[in-house]
């Protein structure tokens, strides 16, 4: 953690009022990425990791949708309820944004081209013609064929992997110093997903934007990250560089993540083991450790308190009892699954 | 901070389970229902309705077609204490001395003695130069340059200054104009008026002939007797317009409910028939049903309308049934169809298919049941469409037959009194009005508490 | 999109056509005589008769006569006035229900997407619930409740401002307004709701929270994302709702008084005048079915999806 983070999101909390109660939906998430780095944010679905994202850009409906508490520092200015920063837009121009499924997320009745352009007319003030140019160069960018041609087409005439790649021409359409790309291979064929880490991955290079990757799927991390946060019902319980995690988890609920990831080495004989049970009912979320409920290594204080933060290394933080120096137990190894 | 345990505890291995109680379809979509206020009040008005139309003449049992001439266009609100009189007193013609002078209409009129609805007594003080006088009751006030109304009578003489108008007289404002005619019959341009509200009085041999005493020497002159109540009051044939209403809430449910039943039984068949073959027979059928769309609706409500023709005696109500069956089962053909084409493509049936299920077990046990959702809820949008085609077809006319009550010939009929006696439009329309509201209402619940999507939502 | 025309206009046809002989075979087996009157009829006069409309032929024969005449826009003649031609009865009463009809349609089109609009963009606060109620009154009330409570609001009008706006008949401006506005409440009520459902389901969709994630102003985000796909579903019940204004114009133009078709065509069916009913019938018939392909052309313009793939 560095003084001038790009962004550091601290001590976020965030609820949702529904007909059925208030959700807490985020409850207290800490992390921070630095410019031209990679951070993923991994947990399973309905963990909040995009509801924090989003909220911080102010992206969630409110209402229903509420910050209760914390605060996000962008490039040394606080952005939580402000739309700019010095007079600048935050949202498509400082940050770009991919989503989840791209063949929902682009407007069906305005044209590739249009879309692309429309960020760069409003931040850029380019001219139509200008930002049309751009918007077909940022197609090529995105190594789409016939860029010209696929600029006036509309989205239904787009396969999946295509849109996603217009999406993404889309966010970096105005250089942004942030990339946020929420699942953005969850609903695409496998092929596609490893061209468009690729191609995300080259963009970021290329422009030296930060990265905030937000997925529930491992083995997109491992080759993309050089951070990972770990999130579970609300809270992220741990966070370290990619190594870290992978080959030194110190939380039950990453062990828990690993083993149940399919390997591709041939020289592991492998289980996979499911964690048994669901998360914990964010309506009126446990007292102590949300993981306490299905975690295989669970105490007594792991029901009753909520664990603090303790530190692995410089780099690497668990919120686990299992750290307290008073504990006699250790977090399990990787091969003692 | 506390004392921290590190003792380890058993964590159920097992926490998943069902939270709530396996529902069926049916179950579920009630009870969301049950828990939508709106179309639960909506529901307890339908009832209430079908027990206005059906259980209601046997409490109020006023005859629906018998005409009372003698209080028409009767208000709900309006006084029934009638105060008895003997019969009218002989009339006396008030008669003056020539008049002098120069004035064109008479300086002022005089009600004689008390206004009563049994007679009006009027009189003037005579105009020079008039050969008579020409007496006008209306009941807006009267204006210079506009009629005075009601020519009543005339008198032949100028000094004849008294005039007794005998003639329907109801518990409402009048204003009585006198103006001056010359030899030729001709009104002067200048008139007088008096505005009168004459009090409820029944004559004693009026009481005896309608039945509201018995017995004439035990009553006496001033006495009052209630007269019949009509709560919602009379039409403009002095007919009772609860027992109408209730009625046409028979007619108009009754075609409002049977027609759509009908065609959509009729819709069913034929969607499912279309949706479950396919090919030949599909496009055939749909190709028909497409055509039977685009025929413009009411216009051919009106052409069937015409062609069943109506007999004599006849209601109409056959008529329309019949002519909306036969234009409105498309609709309900199309649907069906759709969802019939979905559900075949479902593992469920396929696997019925394999275990030998037949043509007409698969159409009877699973595409029926499954597109039971929403053909109710399409059944509940149709019911209020019917009431309101029968109310417009029986407002221009094309309707049921009168004397046969129904919302929307009644509407037509109160149309004509409405400036006056707004109440004759004012109930029917009402009632069309809520009717459909709550029907509608009532769809929008279910297709709420069936919407499978929702349903999974949730 | 040629290609699409030719065949909608193909379709059209063949629905006319239908309609034509639906019309046509209704008409003919309705028991009773056509020529029927008060007055007694010479057998010379009524043969005379009989030949002028053509019913000394046999039916089919009638048939293919009818056909052909409404192929060459003939709508034959009134049995009721003698030497009118229904094409001149159009002719003179159509223009007056079609401007009525249009502007009833701009009321209701407008007002819907207008009135919708605002219901989303003020949900539960009280526009909307005002809104909400007087939409629940439009499609509870029947047309014609409108229609007297419209001529009775002018009265009132007239005699509280000391104006004179003409209370029925038709020519000037002033004899348009109230009734084309009474005949477009019911639509406009219905359309309201439409819209009002259809922004509420955008305002959550993927692409409006794009449009935010690109920075763009929420005004610019009504106005290009959410109105124009919202207006859609609109668009695909305008031409349902042009047969249903149609018709609703019978009402309106008794009640008003206005020398229209649709009052005409209930003249005729009251004095049973077979030849009228006939030639309006299948020219409404063939109104309805070109404005229904017209409003789906309108809609292949507006939607790209339409457009490009048929």
């Amino acid at each position: 953690m560095t003084a001038n983070s790009l962004l550091q999101v601290s001590n976020l909390h965030v609820e949702f009022t529904t007909y059925g109660g208030i959700v807490h939906a985020v409850r207290g998430a800490d992390f921070h990425v630095e410019r031209g780095e990679t951070l993923a944010i991994v947990g399973e679905s309905g963990c909040g990791k995009s509801v924090a994202v989003q909220s911080v850009l102010g992206l969630i409906p409110i209402p229903p949708g509420r910050i209760t508490q914390g605060e996000a520092i962008l490039d040394g200015h606080q952005i939580l309820g402000h739309q700019t920063i010095e007079g600048k837009d935050i949202r498509g121009n400082r940050v770009g944004m991919i989503f989840q499924d791209p063949m929902t997320s682009l407007n069906p009745t305005m044209t590739i081209g249009n879309q692309i352009a429309e960020p760069l007319k409003l931040h850029r003030k380019m001219s139509g013609a200008q930002a049309k140019k751009r918007a077909i160069e940022l197609l090529e960018m995105t190594k789409i064929p016939e860029a010209a041609k696929r600029a006036s087409q509309y989205p239904f005439e787009f396969s999946g992997g295509m849109l996603q790649r217009a999406m993404i021409a889309m966010a970096i359409a105005c250089e942004p110093d942030l990339l946020i790309a929420d699942e953005p291979t969850t609903a695409l064929d496998v092929t596609i997903q490893a061209q468009i880490l690729e191609l995300i991955k080259d963009l970021q290079q290329e422009v030296g934007m930060g990265l905030i990757l937000i997925t529930h799927d491992l083995g997109v991390v491992a080759g993309v990250a050089d951070r990972v946060v770990v999130m579970y019902a609300g809270e992220i319980l741990e966070s370290g560089t990619a190594d870290e995690i992978f080959f030194a988890p110190s939380h039950p609920y990453t062990l828990g993540l690993l083993s149940a990831m399919p390997t591709n080495r041939r020289d592991v004989v492998q289980t996979l083991m499911p964690i048994p049970g669901s998360p914990p009912d964010l309506f009126s979320p446990p007292e102590g450790c949300g993981y306490a409920a299905r975690c295989p290594q669970a105490m007594e204080a792991c029901v009753a308190n909520r664990p603090t933060q303790f530190t692995v290394s410089d780099s690497h933080f668990s919120k686990c009892w299992l750290h307290h120096e008073a504990c006699e137990h250790r977090v399990l190894e990787v091969q003692q699954v | 901070m506390t004392e921290l345990s590190f003792r380890p505890v058993e964590t159920a291995q097992d926490v998943e389970k069902t939270s709530r109680p396996s529902l069926s379809y049916w179950q579920d979509a009630w009870l969301r229902l049950v828990a939508n206020k709106r179309a639960m009040t909506s529901l307890f008005v339908i009832i209430f309705l079908i027990l206005f139309a059906y259980l209601g003449p046997l409490v109020w049992r006023a005859d629906h077609t018998e005409q009372h001439l003698d209080k028409t266009s009767q208000a709900p609100w309006v006084n029934r204490n009638a105060i008895l009189i003997a019969e009218e007193a002989e009339w006396e013609d008030v008669v003056v001395a020539d008049p002098t002078g120069t004035h064109q209409a008479p300086m002022s009129v005089e009600v004689i003695g008390e206004a009563r609805t049994t007679s009006v007594g009027l009189k003037w003080d005579a105009v020079p130069n008039a050969a008579g006088y020409r007496i006008y009751r209306h009941i807006l006030e009267p204006k210079a340059g506009f009629p005075l109304g009601l020519p009543i009578g005339e008198t032949e003489d100028r000094t004849h200054v008294s005039f007794q108008d005998r003639m329907d007289i109801q518990q409402k404002t009048y204003w009585y104009s006198v103006a001056a005619v010359d030899e030729d019959g001709k009104d002067f341009e200048e008139f007088t008026s008096v505005e009168v509200r004459p009090r409820l009085y029944i004559t004693v041999g009026e009481a005896l002939r309608l039945g509201y005493i018995t017995d004439a020497s035990k009553v006496e002159p001033g006495d009052t007797v209630l007269l019949d109540w009509h709560p919602l009051g009379t039409d403009y044939l002095g007919r009772d317009m609860l027992a109408r209403l209730m009625k046409g809430a028979q007619v108009s449910l009754s075609i409002g409910i049977v027609a759509p039943l009908l065609f959509i039984i009729i819709g069913i068949l034929i969607g499912s028939v279309a949706g479950f073959f396919g090919g030949a027979v599909d496009s055939a059928l749909m190709r028909f049903t497409d055509f039977v769309i685009a025929l413009p609706f009411l216009l051919f409500m009106i052409l069937f309308m015409v062609w069943f023709g109506i007999e004599a005696g006849g209601s109409g109500i056959p008529a329309m049934v019949v002519a909306l069956v036969l234009l409105s089962w498309p609709g309900v053909a199309r649907l069906v169809r759709g969802e019939v084409l979905q559900i075949r493509e479902h593992g469920y049936v396929e696997a019925s298919r394999l275990l030998g299920g037949s043509n007409s077990w698969l159409i009877g046990r699973h595409m029926i049941p499954n597109t039971m959702g929403v053909v109710l809820v399409s059944f509940t949008f149709a019911v209020p469409a019917t009431i309101f085609t029968e109310a417009f077809l029986s407002f221009i006319g094309m309707g049921v037959v009168p004397p046969t009550p129904s919302w929307g010939a009644m509407c037509n009929d109160g149309i004509r009194t409405m400036e006056k006696t707004p109440h004759e439009l004012l109930f029917p329309a009402l009632f069309i009005s809520i009717t459909v509201l709550a029907f509608n209402l009532l769809g929008d619940g279910l297709r709420d508490a069936l919407d499978a999507r929702l349903r999974s939502r949730e | 999109m040629p290609r699409y025309i030719g065949m909608r206009l193909l379709q059209g046809i063949f629905t006319v056509w239908f309609i034509a002989t639906a019309t046509f075979w209704v008409m003919h087996s309705i028991p009773g005589d056509p020529l029927e009157s008060e007055k007694a009829m010479s057998p010379e006069i009524r043969a005379n008769l009989e030949a002028k409309y053509g019913l000394d032929k046999n039916e089919f024969i009638q048939y293919w006569i009818f056909l052909g005449n409404m192929v060459r826009g003939d709508f034959g003649w009134s049995f009721e006035h003698e030497n009118r031609r229904v094409n001149d009865i159009i002719a003179e009463q159509f223009p007056v229900s079609a401007t009525l009809g249009i502007l009833a349609i701009v009321f209701a089109g407008l007002g819907g997407v207008l009135w919708g609009a605002l219901t989303a963009l003020y949900r539960n606060k009280w526009p909307d619930v005002l809104i909400i109620i007087l939409v629940i009154l439009g499609i509870s009330v029947p047309s014609f409740v409108f229609a007297t409570v419209g001529q009775l609001g002018i009265v009132t009008l007239n005699k509280i401002a000391g104006i004179d706006v003409p209370v029925a008949g038709w020519g000037t401006v002033w004899h348009m307004l109230i009734p084309a506005l009474v005949l477009g409440l019911g639509t406009m009520a219905f359309l309201t709701r439409l819209m009002r459902t259809s922004m509420l389901e955008i305002v959550n969709a993927d692409y409006i929270r794009t449009a935010r994630s690109k920075g763009v102003p929420i005004a610019q985000i009504f106005s290009r994302h959410q109105l124009r796909n919202a207006i859609l579903p609109v668009l695909t019940v305008l031409g349902p709702s042009i047969a249903g204004i149609t018709t609703g114009g019978f009402v309106v133009e008794n009640v008003f008084g206005i020398p229209g078709l649709g009052k005409y065509f209930v003249t005729a069916v009251q004095q049973s005048d077979y030849g009228v009913i006939m030639g309006t019938t299948v020219f409404y018939g063939a109104f309805l079915v070109l404005m229904v392909i017209i409003v789906d052309l309108l809609y292949a313009v507006v939607d790209p999806r339409v457009r490009l793939n048929k």
